[in-house]
């Protein structure tokens, strides 16, 4: 098998830099067996760029930073082996939220934003006694309750979503995601009319138009289409059931 | 210069910090936490198999309790820990775990009825209680006499966080992302808070906090190959290594990982042998039984480390491009439970590997993965050097773990210590020492000196190559401080990583002073090969083989000797780092140093042992009640805040009635 | 240095809930009605007294005895108001601002995700059904009457509308098809294997409507070529015809 000459274009611009421009820089790299873009861009940064910024932690698709548009679809640089791309390869930065440079974006903080407005927490009855046994819950719930759980916040979900590119407010399947996580877990105090304020509007459950691109780039295969069409119905219903 | 101003400051947002931060945040306090990271990304997040906590639900669980998990504790750290702070462990773990049930984590719950599991590779049905049904259950892991393993399927460590780390939020704790503490500030003697570093922006700037936690995390990453994130450069370590003050503890005291996927060295559960998966070699057979005919692949870590090397050294290794490795076989568990229990090692081999866990083989090989060592701490998480310095979680050298470390042991210990050190941090500022007034000018100092570094760092000579240094750092530390050790190899490699010291302050630094990874890397260089030198010189001096130090020149484990903590730190303006020991106290031990029943080394005894044993033995004679006789062989709940020392109720142990007012 | 929490966002009511469901509801009734439509208006190819016999069915022939086009005109206003409203609701969800526009389309070509563009095809069939709907809508609304073998054939061709109507059976078939399978997927959603099925399905659906469609134009246009000659003549049913 020949080796393959990969082209590497890389997005780089430092939006505090006054005298960076954005642009696209390509760079040659020799494809090894098993090269994931992790490990491509590790090689760039050791050998070419020694200043190119991306954000990999666990490097194993479990800690959710090193989401980027990978020939322009969003998706886990981590885990994308260079075999299943062709010989040109553009990385950019994940739209939709801000900018630090070159393939780094804050997802963080765009994340805990949407915790706070949408109140994406467990909202106890009363803290817990340390001794005493733990309250039973049915074990098919429990592994319901872990499947939403899954979501790793990597944010392609909300790149992969027309809406929240055109509506910046928009909550993305990340926040409805959370909503119905906490909806299914009877830990939880709160009801529908509850969380009726928080998405029942149009930057909330009623603005998905349904363009399904979050659970077609969802690294985690969650099934976040069934999810917001559940939700929505039950927000309809509680809507109507609403006064003005 | 900014300034900010803080009772608590906690460094690093995984399960230890995150959880001290509502700790005394819940005590009044205004708590700030730093983070390299956003939270949720901390290395916590990746932990697998579950949580060690002795609920005794599951049935093969039942009958579990502290003492049990305490014992097992004591002999996976091969008698190097702290047994007062295991003790405190034992007790703790269990309401960790339930108050996270209470927090949302969606622990995998007990089915009542039958099902069937693999052991030693047989099919066993087992039958669960009735009035287990619903509770949290468990499974199997190394070195437990029970199935004491708390889990969400194999994303334990994700569950937890979110949890830990959605009441954070819901408790408004700020966490400054992307804030690296480059420097600690104090006086000799007391910690001030740190001087911190804008990872966005480059900007410095001081955090005077009264309490300052350190819960960074290991230091795999100075190894090439490890199964740590990224991030676990142990930087947190070094910054309490470079005050000079505090010290460090059992830094020697590395853990390798039996099953690290090859070449990738990501790790794959523990979970995988609990729920019964096996090691095979090149020829298929699966050898484990031969050396460890009681354990089998569930002997604790260091061992089966040790023995998969062994065994690839006596030509069992699977040849391949990326060095010699052994297999792991779960297929046998089938289709159903991998999808179910062990997912996350099904999408690890899907995307890293190519190959389909439930028809495949696993490539695996011992790969660097825990930092049993860290700073030293006292009991209560506090820096007996440094006074308003504390750490937990894996950071930290509370000592839990001793020379090895318990599957499942860890993840425990990350909440079990932030509950319990975020109540000591919050005395602490409640006392004397911690109301006394922080000093502006010595934050001012610090950040000027740390800005002086930085440009000097960037003005520098830059004739050494950052990533050169780095690799070379890596590829000792993995070839002569790995699995085995001897002194000829730990001595080349000490003076190795000294001239690598020397020369990592003289590297190229391209680029800005913001976001610039060439600037992170020239400044963490010289930290990660301190942390470096002092694993290595603690190794050298050890001349005895514990827990996962094995040296192979002095093979046995030397309780006459060595039955004491290495104590490291680092002297200003010294090439090397300075070590003293502090002895543990057999005569107070409720376990005294004996066999650990696998792993099979010689033992040189201390002639208090058996002493020890004797006395121990004597007290446990007529003594029917445990929680009454624990007072009498070791007492340790003085030691605990008073809402935790209540006992834990079991379904087979319900609480005594409270007594009538 | 604390972060506040914002309050939970100021109580949305039930409109937006009423609003989602009304642009869904009118767009099943359109949807559905335009295939029906088609089938009416196909009914030309089983022959001339075929369409009368539709047509007049609908103006109540067969009830009252005699044609009441009254009904239609009725009939037709409800459909444009529910035209027209549901335009309205479904512009709340059009790119608004040329930066919107902007991001929408450089997301799509960088998707390349079929779910994103096909929402783009609605936006682009519905802003041409905007204009191009109400010039036949309006007619058969003044003109009930109109509708019949001749009269439609020689409004399709001597009237010069063929072209009107070739664009039209496009915009029409394309937007209620896949309108009517992301409604599917909004309120009831489909996932992974399901949702493969049932984009098959609507396609299936839209080839046919299509092919049917063309044939019954080709088929007024050839109707209407030798009736032109004629033009403004009505349609007798061979029944009615007296014998020459």
């Amino acid at each position: 098998m020949t080796v393959r000459q990969l082209a590497i274009q890389v997005f780089r611009h430092d939006p505090r830099d006054p005298g960076s421009r954005p642009r696209v820089v390509t760079h040659g790299l020799e494809e090894t067996p098993g090269m994931t873009l992790f490990i491509a861009l590790t090689r760039i940064r050791e050998e070419q760029a020694p200043d190119l910024n991306f954000d990999f932690v666990c490097r194993a698709g479990v800690c959710g930073s090193c989401a980027m548009l990978i020939n322009g679809r969003p998706g886990l640089a981590c885990r994308t082996l260079t075999a299943n791309l062709p010989a040109t390869i553009t990385l950019f930065p994940l739209p939709g939220f801000e900018l630090i440079a070159d393939l780094s974006v804050n997802t963080g903080k765009w994340m805990r934003g949407m915790t706070e407005r949408l109140q994406a927490w467990l909202h106890l009855d009363a803290e817990p006694d340390p001794d005493a046994i733990e309250a039973a819950m049915d074990p098919d719930l429990a592994e319901s309750i872990y499947e939403l759980d899954r979501c790793i916040e990597c944010g392609c979900c909300v790149a992969a979503c027309g809406t929240a590119r055109m509506r910046p407010d928009f909550v993305g399947a990340v926040g409805f995601n959370k909503i119905a996580r906490f909806r299914l877990d009877p830990r939880d105090h709160r009801d529908d009319a509850d969380f009726y304020q928080l998405i029942g509007d149009d930057t909330g459950i009623f603005g998905c138009m349904s363009l399904l691109g979050c659970e077609d780039v969802c690294p985690k295969s969650l099934s976040l289409q069934t999810q917001l069409a559940h939700l929505r119905r039950v927000m309809a219903r509680r809507g109507l059931a609403t006064g003005d | 210069m900014k300034l900010l101003h803080t009772d608590v400051l906690v460094i690093g947002a995984g399960l230890a910090g995150q959880r001290a931060a509502i700790a005394s945040r819940r005590r009044g306090l205004e708590t700030l936490v730093l983070s390299l990271v956003p939270a949720r990304r901390s290395h916590s997040v990746a932990a697998q198999g579950g949580m060690q906590a002795s609920l005794g639900n599951c049935v093969k669980g039942a009958g579990d309790n502290e003492d049990i998990h305490f014992e097992d504790t004591v002999r996976g750290s091969d008698w190097g820990c702290d047994q007062i702070v295991a003790r405190m462990f034992a007790h703790m773990a269990p309401k960790a775990a339930r108050e996270l049930a209470a927090w949302g984590v969606a622990w995998n719950r007990v089915r009542r009825g039958d099902h069937e599991v693999v052991i030693n590779g047989e099919r066993v049905t087992l039958t669960e209680r009735d009035a287990a049904h619903g509770l949290i259950t468990a499974r199997d892991f190394g070195g437990t006499r029970k199935w004491r393993t708390c889990h969400t399927s194999d994303g334990t460590g994700h569950a937890m966080l979110y949890a830990l780390s959605d009441r954070v939020v819901a408790e408004a704790i700020p966490v400054l992302e992307r804030q690296e503490a480059l420097a600690l500030i104090h006086d000799g003697s007391r910690c001030h808070g740190v001087v911190a570093r804008d990872l966005i922006t480059g900007e410095l700037h001081a955090c005077l906090a009264r309490a300052t936690v350190i819960a960074t995390g290991g230091h795999g990453r100075v190894y090439g190959i490890s199964t740590n994130a990224l991030i676990n450069e142990g930087i947190g370590t070094a910054l309490a290594l470079e005050t000079g003050v505090a010290r460090l503890g059992n830094m020697e005291a590395v853990q390798f990982h039996p099953t690290a996927i090859v070449p990738a060295g990501i790790l794959v559960t523990e979970g995988c042998r609990g729920d019964g998966g096996v090691l095979r070699d090149r020829h298929g057979h699966r050898f484990m039984p031969d050396y460890e005919p009681e354990k089998k692949e569930l002997a604790s870590r260091d061992v089966v480390s040790r023995r998969m090397a062994e065994h690839m050294r006596a030509g069992g290794g699977v040849v391949s491009a990326y060095g010699e490795h052994l297999w792991l076989d779960i297929t046998n568990l089938g289709a159903d439970h991998i999808e179910r229990n062990l997912r996350e090692v099904k999408d690890i081999c899907r995307y890293f590997l190519g190959i389909d866990p439930a028809r495949d083989w696993i490539p695996v090989r011992p790969t660097q993965h825990y930092s049993m060592g860290g700073v030293r701490t006292d009991p209560r998480g506090q820096s007996p050097w440094l006074s308003g310095l504390f750490s937990c979680g894996e950071a930290a050298c509370w000592d839990l773990h001793g020379f090895n470390r318990l599957g499942g042991n860890s993840v425990a210990e990350t909440v079990v210590a932030g509950m319990l050190v975020g109540e000591y941090v919050a005395d602490y500022c409640a006392s004397e020492e911690g109301g006394q007034t922080l000093s502006t000018a010595l934050a001012r100092e610090f950040v000027e000196r740390e800005r002086a570094a930085l440009e000097a760092l960037r003005a520098g000579p830059g004739d050494e190559d950052a990533v050169a240094i780095r690799r070379r750092m890596e590829a000792v530390m993995t070839g002569k401080v790995g699995l085995f050790r001897d002194g000829e190899g730990l001595r080349v490699a000490v003076d190795e990583l000294a001239d690598l010291l020397q020369r990592s302050r003289r590297v190229a630094v391209p680029g800005g002073t913001g976001a610039n990874p060439a600037l992170v890397l020239g400044y963490r260089l010289p930290r990660m090969l301190k942390v470096a030198l002092t694993i290595t010189l603690g190794a050298l001096a050890r001349t005895e083989s514990r827990g996962a130090h094995f040296r192979e020149d002095f093979p046995a484990r030397d309780d006459r000797h060595w039955l004491k903590r290495t104590l490291a730190w680092w002297p200003d303006g010294a090439d090397l780092p300075a070590l003293d020991y502090e002895a543990l106290d057999i005569p107070r031990m409720e376990l005294p140093p004996g066999s650990r029943g696998y792993g099979g080394a010689e033992i040189i005894a201390h002639p208090d042992s058996a002493r020890r044993q004797a006395e121990v033995d004597e007290l446990r004679v007529g003594h029917l009640d445990r929680h009454k006789l624990q007072p009498a062989l070791m007492a340790f709940k003085q030691w605990l805040p008073a809402r935790y020392r209540g006992r834990n109720a079991r379904l087979d142990e319900p609480l005594p009635p409270a007594p009538s007012p | 240095m604390n972060t506040s929490i914002p309050a939970p966002s100021d109580h949305p009511g039930p409109w937006p809930a009423r609003l989602d469901l009304l642009q869904s509801l009118t767009g099943l009734f359109l949807g559905l009605f335009m295939w029906l439509h088609m089938l009416f208006v196909a009914s030309i190819l089983l022959g001339p007294d075929a369409m009368w016999t539709v047509a007049r069915f609908f103006e109540g022939y067969f009830l009252f005895g005699r044609p009441l086009p009254w009904l239609v005109s009725l009939f037709v206003a409800v459909v444009f108001a529910l035209f027209v409203l549901h335009a309205w609701l479904a512009l709340r969800r059009f790119p608004g601002q040329w930066r919107q526009h902007v991001a929408y389309w450089r997301h799509m070509r960088g998707m390349r995700h079929g779910d994103t563009t096909l929402w783009f095809v609605q936006v682009v069939t519905g802003f041409a059904m905007f204009f191009l709907a109400p010039v036949h809508l309006y007619l058969m609304l003044m003109h009930p009457e109109l509708i019949g073998p001749y009269e439609s054939a020689d409004r399709v061709w001597s009237g010069g509308l063929w072209p009107l109507y070739l664009v039209l059976l496009f915009m029409v078939e394309l937007h209620a098809g896949i309108g009517l399978y992301r409604l599917a997927v909004k309120w009831l959603g489909w996932s992974g294997a399901g949702r493969a099925r049932l984009k098959r399905l609507e396609w299936a659906f839209t080839t046919f409507f299509l092919i049917l469609g063309l044939v019954t134009l080709a088929a007024y246009v050839k109707l209407g070529i030798e009736h032109a000659p004629h033009a403004g003549e009505p349609y007798t049913p061979t029944w009615q015809r007296s014998a020459p």
